[in-house]
């Protein structure tokens, strides 16, 4: 059924607190023509239906979570955040003010702001979370002890003026109370009446609450409760808990169970608590005079849409109450309940209308009597489409016997529909009366429209927006993804350089990450850069050290390239030592194209499977790996200018970059009072001779290896630009023959690097074996075995570039090649029982010793052939 | 060492009154201002007021690095709040050992020392042996008695002992803790040296106040502990060191009481009334003594001097709504509010006025004062009525059956003083309100599966037996309504109706279907099932006996044969069948059916004893009214015929 002809009024505009309405615990209340509206800040207005106008609006003392009203005496209590229940009296403003020690001049104007003074606080406690009022008394829940607590209060009568909130009884909820319960969701309550207590006397008043008629009441509460004609307390709780207690007997001593009883488990916040008559043929053949009849149906809905209805089930012979949930679509922000069959409930995108009218004439063509007194199977909900309203109330103003919305928009707007309208006949001619009423409405009407409209829309963008993202996300992924094994469409590629900053010279390492594929890398997309000290480093313990630097990329369009630079060997970070290890990889966060409105990680695995090889091990976005390269010391070496000959000097005793004389005089103390053990990094002195490594090639190798490149050259030199192949400086030894370099190491040590060819006689059997031999120099021990690090890794390679091309080895002296490696097992040996023996006293000579040994091992060394 | 330092932060001492003017030379004018805004609040009644001001000063000082020169004025202040707090709250609160806990890493940290990550216990045990610095002794010790008042509260006794025999060996380093057990608390409380109080810094409660209302609390506890455990001398002496301790009317009296319990256990009912009318004496308003006594003369059998309590009870509790305010305090922290346990609050269960009504109507009724009875039934049912100010507790631990019983003793008393037409409308009350709860049919295992699980409250698990269960009670009430209308018809000498009634009866019993589980348990017949089986024989007899009246012989043939099926020997069936044969003119059998039933009257007697043994009290009355009448014409006739036969 549509709900064309809703009538819709704007009312009135409030103002909206920060965070919006729905952060808040926004809440409206009508009462005749006046309208009690809180909405979530400290602020509680009084709107005037008939006369279309404010006229009041009372400060409290903290955002306001709760309001009632009780009609006689006219008083309004407000639940205050953490503070406790204010109860103000409507008739008397003037006496507010006097109790109120503000300033007197606001009091006059009757639009003023009335502040709530903490005198009018009737019951201070800051763990209250919910309240309700039955003609004199109060409920209240409050949260303590880990434990919800019921508490029933007597109000002072009208004529014992003065007189104290009674307490009478107290009850502890079994239900457990979480730390932040009350922070995240409010637990409703909700009275329900047993038949008889409603019919005699004076009437019931009970906001929000219901009369609930007999085999239900029974059913529900149990015999003793309807014996007793007590009232029942419904509490819905935020972790779904629904139950029930009877308010004449709440009291529970230590020790013995509290007669309460749990009605059901929603399992999510229960945000309302109604009641329908679901039954209507029989309350109206009966007498037409009285439709608020009680109710047979009681209704509780859950946050995330789940709702629950019960109702007395007559067909079977069971004697229980039929239990049925349903799945609303969620998030329900708010729901009320009229007299009759239809319950109202907001969700940001709309209102809906449910009816539980049983739907007997509807199925009268198979079983009718079967149907009769049962909950429908399904709900079928009719749109209002009104969106994103925050509180509801349905009044019925008894004048006009029509009964309309009255609705708070998140936006602060309070619009009231008109539910009864579509039935009107339409009116023939208009006078112009009506006619200005009837634009006026529309206009209302167009209103609304066109805020839904720009919700509607706004939401329609975002997901665009989204998926054009998804798109080109999709279309990276899979250019990259499916050129795997060859050149990739989208590569970084790494290098290391040396470059001045901040007046000081440092190594920097920058990456040319350059699109070659036919999509634009667009907004969103990071470049990660992860430095990750290799574990063969020298360190033992820098295994894990790593850091990862993010680029975020704006745009990069197809052929584009862009260059990032990080600065290395900065003293800032010394655990990322030579050789490094650089991955580059490009993420893409789906948290961004999912916008702020999804903030659930399941959302995402709606996208991928859970073994997806793209998704990044947070489950949260997209990894595609570029590259991953090592960056040793040869790429780092800064090179001297002026090459040398192969008879350069030995390396003199290394001068300090800066031949200061404090840092000469520093130096020179330091090594006075340690003995030179040649620690790492220690600019060796006079005494040491320079650490030294060597490593032997055969000639043929090398050739074998180098034979494209080195045409032309003597081998030595072919070699040591092999070597540095890689480093950014070398482009000066291509012009000439240069054997031997000198550089400076990122740190500032000075390394040196000669080659030279020599004949290895007592190799081979068949004759001397000419070889290169690669000579490494360097002052400071820890420089040395960098550089021997970066030439050894570079050698493996190229062996096993050979070994798979199938070169056999020339024929060798088994002998000598043996007394070799015996040579360097047997120092193997002892450096491993040195490393293992722990460090006592004299580990200083130990240090030397192992020092020794290793560079007995480095020095003359492997013949690779 | 325990003695005052000489040498507090500063000297000048003025005599400035005994309360707290705090005359230390950091703020001093702020802390005046606290001593004064607790006269202030002294005043007006409100306790919050010094508190409020006292937290600025304490933030103010712990916003400052912890200091050892300022520690003692901290602690002090830490103390005085901590003081005021717990007075003005009901009962000690989370935050305040926290609180505590602050302010022993306070000193900790000025001494250098950390324990962040220690349990309080064990942060005492830290502090109390690490620091020793001889100005922060005193203020250290106040705070333990304030920690050892939180422990109380919460009722951690060992906690307690740990730290006073801590505080104990800190002042006698090296003498061993004085004695073993039970009393070792108490001994260790009494060793406590009070450090002296400075004329510096005044304390709001002085130490030496709060170390009695220590030692009478843990008296009190501990005594309440060996009460639970049964260990009855020790609770006896525990609880009479407590009544001999520092602390208000109102404790002493509750302290009595339990003292009255105590020996109640004991066997001794006459000193534990004694102990219940020192209570009374002491505070008259403390309802639990009297509500014990009448059950203490329950136990004694003395029911004018029960009734006789329970109507005073009643009186004070019409006259005296229980939450009445409690008499203005003597000092800030008291012994009530550091005894909290579910043991007391059992004992000194409150009785609403309603279940106290009850009990009188109860009592009167079985005591057959029938008139009482029903005054105190209508009392009790119009109570029911009233608004919520009268609370009927429904809980476990109440005086009062279900409600529907309650309805149906009501009944059975309006019977029995001779107001039939009011027990049917009583009942015609209950039958209304089971008739949507009892289903068509209702399939009950005969048998309890398992045994009897400990739940006399039906509503609270929701269960498909125990719901069944529910509905089975249910119909228990209903027939017996039934029933009690078909009794109170007959008393009218309406007897078509009172048959209609017993018929009603009758066939609502069908509607039960016992099965029995394939094998044979032994567990044993429900007692609902036995009450239905019950009832339908007295509805039985009743219609019986209205079909005699009535001249329907065969009829109530059927229904007395039908009885004696049920309940094979029973007195008033077989005897109702001897006077319908006899009357159908089935002298024969008459006769020898009446022999039998002469013959073994005893054995007879003993198994009506055995199948209705747990009737309830609202079917008292109905058992009353199915008895044969004494009918001596019918004797004579039968004897008569005997003779002529056997001659």
């Amino acid at each position: 059924m549509a709900h064309a002809g809703h009538r819709l009024d704007y009312l009135a505009g409030f103002c909206c607190p920060l965070g919006g309405l729905a952060a808040g615990k926004p809440r409206v209340l009508c009462h005749d023509s006046e309208v009690y509206l809180s909405n979530g800040s400290e602020f509680l207005y009084v709107y005037d239906q008939e006369g279309k106008e404010l006229k009041a609006v009372y400060k409290c003392p903290e955002q306001v979570w709760h309001v009632e009203l009780l009609p006689d005496p006219k008083q309004l209590f407000i639940l205050c955040a953490h503070s406790g229940i204010y109860c103000v009296s409507l008739e008397e403003p003037g006496r507010l003010m006097e109790q109120t020690d503000s300033d007197g001049q606001e009091g006059d104007r009757p639009s003023g702001v009335f502040p709530v003074a903490s005198e009018a606080c009737v019951f201070p406690d800051p763990a209250l979370c919910t309240f309700t009022l039955l003609n004199s008394f109060v409920v209240t829940l409050s949260q303590a002890q880990g434990q919800w607590w019921l508490k029933l209060h007597e109000l002072p009568r009208a004529e014992q003026q003065g007189a104290g909130y009674r307490q009478l009884s107290e009850l502890a909820l079994g239900a457990e109370a979480g730390a932040d319960a009350a922070a995240r969701s409010l637990p409703v309550l909700c009275c329900a009446s047993a038949p008889g207590a409603a019919g005699s006397g004076e009437r019931l008043w009970c906001s929000g609450g219901f009369v609930l008629e007999e085999p239900l009441f029974s059913l529900l509460f149990g015999v003793d409760a309807a014996v007793l004609e007590s009232p029942m307390i419904l509490c819905g709780f935020p972790d779904g808990q629904l139950c029930s207690v009877p308010l004449k007997a709440l009291s529970s001593p230590p020790g013995q169970e509290p007669p309460v009883k749990l009605l059901h488990h929603l399992e999510e916040p229960i945000v309302f608590i109604g009641a329908l008559r679901t039954e209507r043929r029989a309350a109206e053949e009966e007498e037409e005079e009285q439709p608020a009849g009680g109710c047979d149906c009681v209704v509780a809905v859950g946050h995330s849409g789940k709702m629950v209805a019960v109702k007395a089930d007559e067909r079977a012979a069971a004697a229980v109450p039929e239990l049925r949930e349903y799945g609303l679509r969620g998030p329900v922000l708010c729901a009320a309940c009229g007299s009759g069959s239809r319950m109202y409930y907001s969700t940001p995108s709309d209102i809906a209308a449910v009816d539980l009218e049983c739907a007997g004439e509807a199925s009268d063509g198979e079983d009718a009597e079967g149907a009769a007194g049962v909950l429908p199977p399904v709900l079928s909900p009719a749109s209002l489409s009104i969106c994103s309203v925050v509180a509801l109330s349905l009044s019925s103003r008894a004048s006009e016997g029509e009964s309309e919305l009255l609705a708070l928009s998140a936006k602060g707007r309070l619009v009231s529909c008109d539910l009864c309208s579509a039935e009107e006949a339409p009116a023939t001619s208009l006078t112009p009366a009506e006619a200005g009423r009837r634009i006026k409405e529309l206009l209302s009407g167009i209103g609304n429209t066109s805020e839904r409209v720009s919700f509607l829309k706004k939401a329609v963008d975002q997901k665009n927006r989204a998926l054009a993202s998804l798109n080109q996300v999709m279309n990276v992924s899979a250019a990259l993804l499916s050129s795997q094994d060859g050149h990739k469409p989208i590569a970084c590629t790494v290098t290391a350089n040396w470059s001045c900053l901040l007046l000081q010279d440092t190594v920097t390492i920058s990456c040319v990450l350059e699109n070659c594929s036919e999509y634009s890398l667009e907004q969103g997309w990071t470049l990660c850069v992860q430095l990750l000290a290799s574990p063969c480093a020298l360190e033992e313990d820098s295994v894990d050290s790593g850091t990862t630097f993010t680029f975020p990329i704006d745009q990069l369009l197809p052929g584009n390239k862009r260059e990032l630079t990080l600065p290395l060997g900065s003293a800032a970070d010394t655990k990322l030592d030579l050789p490094l290890t650089i991955s580059c990889a490009l993420y893409y966060s789906l948290r961004d194209i999912l916008g702020s409105g999804c903030d659930s990680p399941e959302a995402l695995d709606d996208f991928f499977p859970d073994d997806s090889p793209i998704l990044s091990p947070d489950r949260e976005g997209i990894c595609l790996p570029l590259s991953e390269c090592t960056i040793d010391m040869l790429q780092c070496l800064r090179l001297e200018s002026g090459p040398r000959g192969p008879e350069a000097p030995a390396l003199a005793p290394a001068p300090p970059a800066a031949p200061e004389p404090v840092e000469t005089f520093l130096q020179v103390a330091r090594e006075q009072t340690e003995p030179s053990t040649g620690k790492d990094g220690e600019p060796g002195d006079g005494d040491l001779p320079p650490s030294a490594a060597s490593i032997r090639v055969s000639s043929e190798l090398l050739k074998n290896a180098l034979k494209n490149s080195g045409s032309g050259v003597p081998l030595s030199c072919a070699t040591l630009r092999w070597l540095l192949a890689d480093n950014a400086a070398a482009e000066a030894l291509r012009g000439a023959e240069v054997a031997a370099v000198r550089g400076a190491a990122p740190r500032g040590g000075e390394v040196q690097l000669r080659v030279r060819e020599v004949s290895m006689n007592d190799l081979s059997p068949a004759g001397p074996i000419q070889a290169v031999e690669i000579l490494m120099e360097s002052p400071s021990l820890a420089d040395m075995c960098r550089v021997h690090h970066a030439v050894i890794r570079r050698i493996q390679a190229l062996v096993l570039e050979q070994a798979a091309q199938g070169s056999g080895p020339p024929d060798l002296r088994m002998q000598y090649l043996r007394q070799i490696q015996a040579n360097h097992e047997m120092l193997l040996k002892e450096a491993q029982a040195l490393r293992e023996r722990p460090p006592r006293g004299e580990d200083g000579a130990a240090a030397e010793k192992l020092l020794h040994v290793y560079r007995q091992l480095r020095n003359p060394s492997l013949v690779v052939l | 060492m325990g003695s005052c330092p000489p040498s507090s932060p500063c000297s000048q001492a003025p005599s400035h009154g005994t309360f707290p003017g705090f005359h230390c030379s950091p703020s001093k004018s702020r802390l005046e201002a606290l001593g004064g805004g607790w006269r202030a609040g002294q005043g007006s009644g409100t306790r919050s007021v010094p508190l409020a001001q006292s937290i600025p000063v304490l933030v103010s000082l712990t916003g400052l690095p912890a200091a050892l020169a300022t520690l003692p004025l901290e602690l002090t202040v830490l103390y005085n709040s901590l003081v005021f707090a717990m007075g003005a709250s009901d009962c000690a609160i989370n935050g305040e050992a926290e609180e505590i806990r602050q302010g022993l890493l306070r000193v900790l940290e000025a001494c250098g020392a950390a324990g962040q990550d220690l349990s309080t216990e064990k942060l005492w045990q830290k502090v109390l042996q690490e620091v020793t610095v001889e100005e922060l002794q005193a203020p250290l010790h106040r705070l333990a008695a304030l920690q050892a008042a939180w422990w109380l509260a919460t009722n951690r006794l060992g906690s307690v002992t740990g730290l006073f025999r801590l505080l104990s060996s800190a002042e006698h380093p090296g003498r061993a803790p004085c004695s073993e057990g039970k009393t070792q608390l108490l001994s260790l409380l009494r060793a406590w040296k009070v450090p002296a109080e400075e004329a510096s810094l005044s304390l709001v409660q002085s130490a030496q106040d709060l170390k009695e209302v220590l030692c009478t609390a843990a008296a009190f506890l501990q005594g309440l502990q060996e009460l639970e455990a049964g260990n009855l001398p020790a609770a006896l002496s525990l609880l009479q060191e407590a009544a001999g301790g520092f602390c208000s009317k109102r404790l002493l009296a509750q302290i009595y009481t339990c003292l009255s319990c105590c020996t109640q256990r004991m066997g001794k009912p006459q000193t534990a009334l004694q102990h219940l009318k020192r209570a009374l004496q002491v505070d008259f308003q403390c309802l639990p003594a009297l509500s014990r006594a009448a059950a203490l003369y329950r136990e004694l059998g003395e029911v004018d001097a029960e009734l006789q309590a329970l109507a005073l009870l009643c009186e004070a509790l019409e006259r005296n709504p229980p939450a009445a305010a409690s008499p203005p305090p003597c000092c800030l922290i008291q012994t009530e509010q550091l005894v909290h346990t579910p043991a007391l609050s059992a004992l000194l269960r409150h009785r609403h006025l309603s279940e106290v009504k009850y009990l009188l109507a109860q009592r009167c009724l079985e005591d057959g004062r029938m008139a009482d009875a029903v005054e105190h039934y209508l009392d009790f049912l119009s109570l029911l009525q009233d608004g919520l100010q009268q609370q009927v507790p429904l809980d476990a631990g109440s005086a009062l059956p279900r409600l529907p019983e309650v309805l149906l003793e009501a009944a059975s008393a309006l019977q029995q003083a001779g107001r039939p037409q009011d027990a049917i409308t009583v009942c015609e009350e209950v039958v209304g309100r089971t008739a949507s709860l009892i289903p068509q049919t209702l399939r009950v295992e005969e048998r309890l599966e398992q045994p009897e699980c400990p739940s006399p409250e039906p509503q609270l698990a929701a269960g498909p037996l125990s719901q069944k269960r529910e509905s089975l009670r249910c119909l228990v009430w209903r027939t017996a309504a039934y029933l009690h209308q078909g009794w109170a018809w007959a008393q009218l000498d309406e007897t078509k109706e009172a048959v209609t009634q017993f018929s009603r009866c009758l066939s609502d019993l069908l509607r039960v279907q016992l099965y029995q589980p394939g094998v044979e348990t032994a567990g044993s017949l429900l007692p609902e099932v036995k009450l239905l089986q019950k009832i339908r024989l007295l509805s039985l007899i009743g219609r019986g006996a209205q079909f005699l009246e009535l001249g329907k012989l065969k009829e109530a043939l059927l229904d007395f044969q039908y009885g004696l099926q049920i309940s094979p020997g029973d007195p008033a069936a077989a005897s109702y069948l001897v006077q319908a044969l006899w009357k159908l003119d089935r002298k024969q059998e008459a006769a020898a059916r009446w022999q039998k039933l002469s013959e073994s009257p005893a054995e007879e007697a003993g198994q009506q004893e055995g199948l209705g043994r747990p009737c309830p009290l609202y079917l008292v009355s109905c058992l009353k009214q199915a008895t044969f009448p004494q009918n001596e014409s019918l004797a004579r006739d039968l004897q008569d015929y005997l003779q002529s036969t056997n001659s």
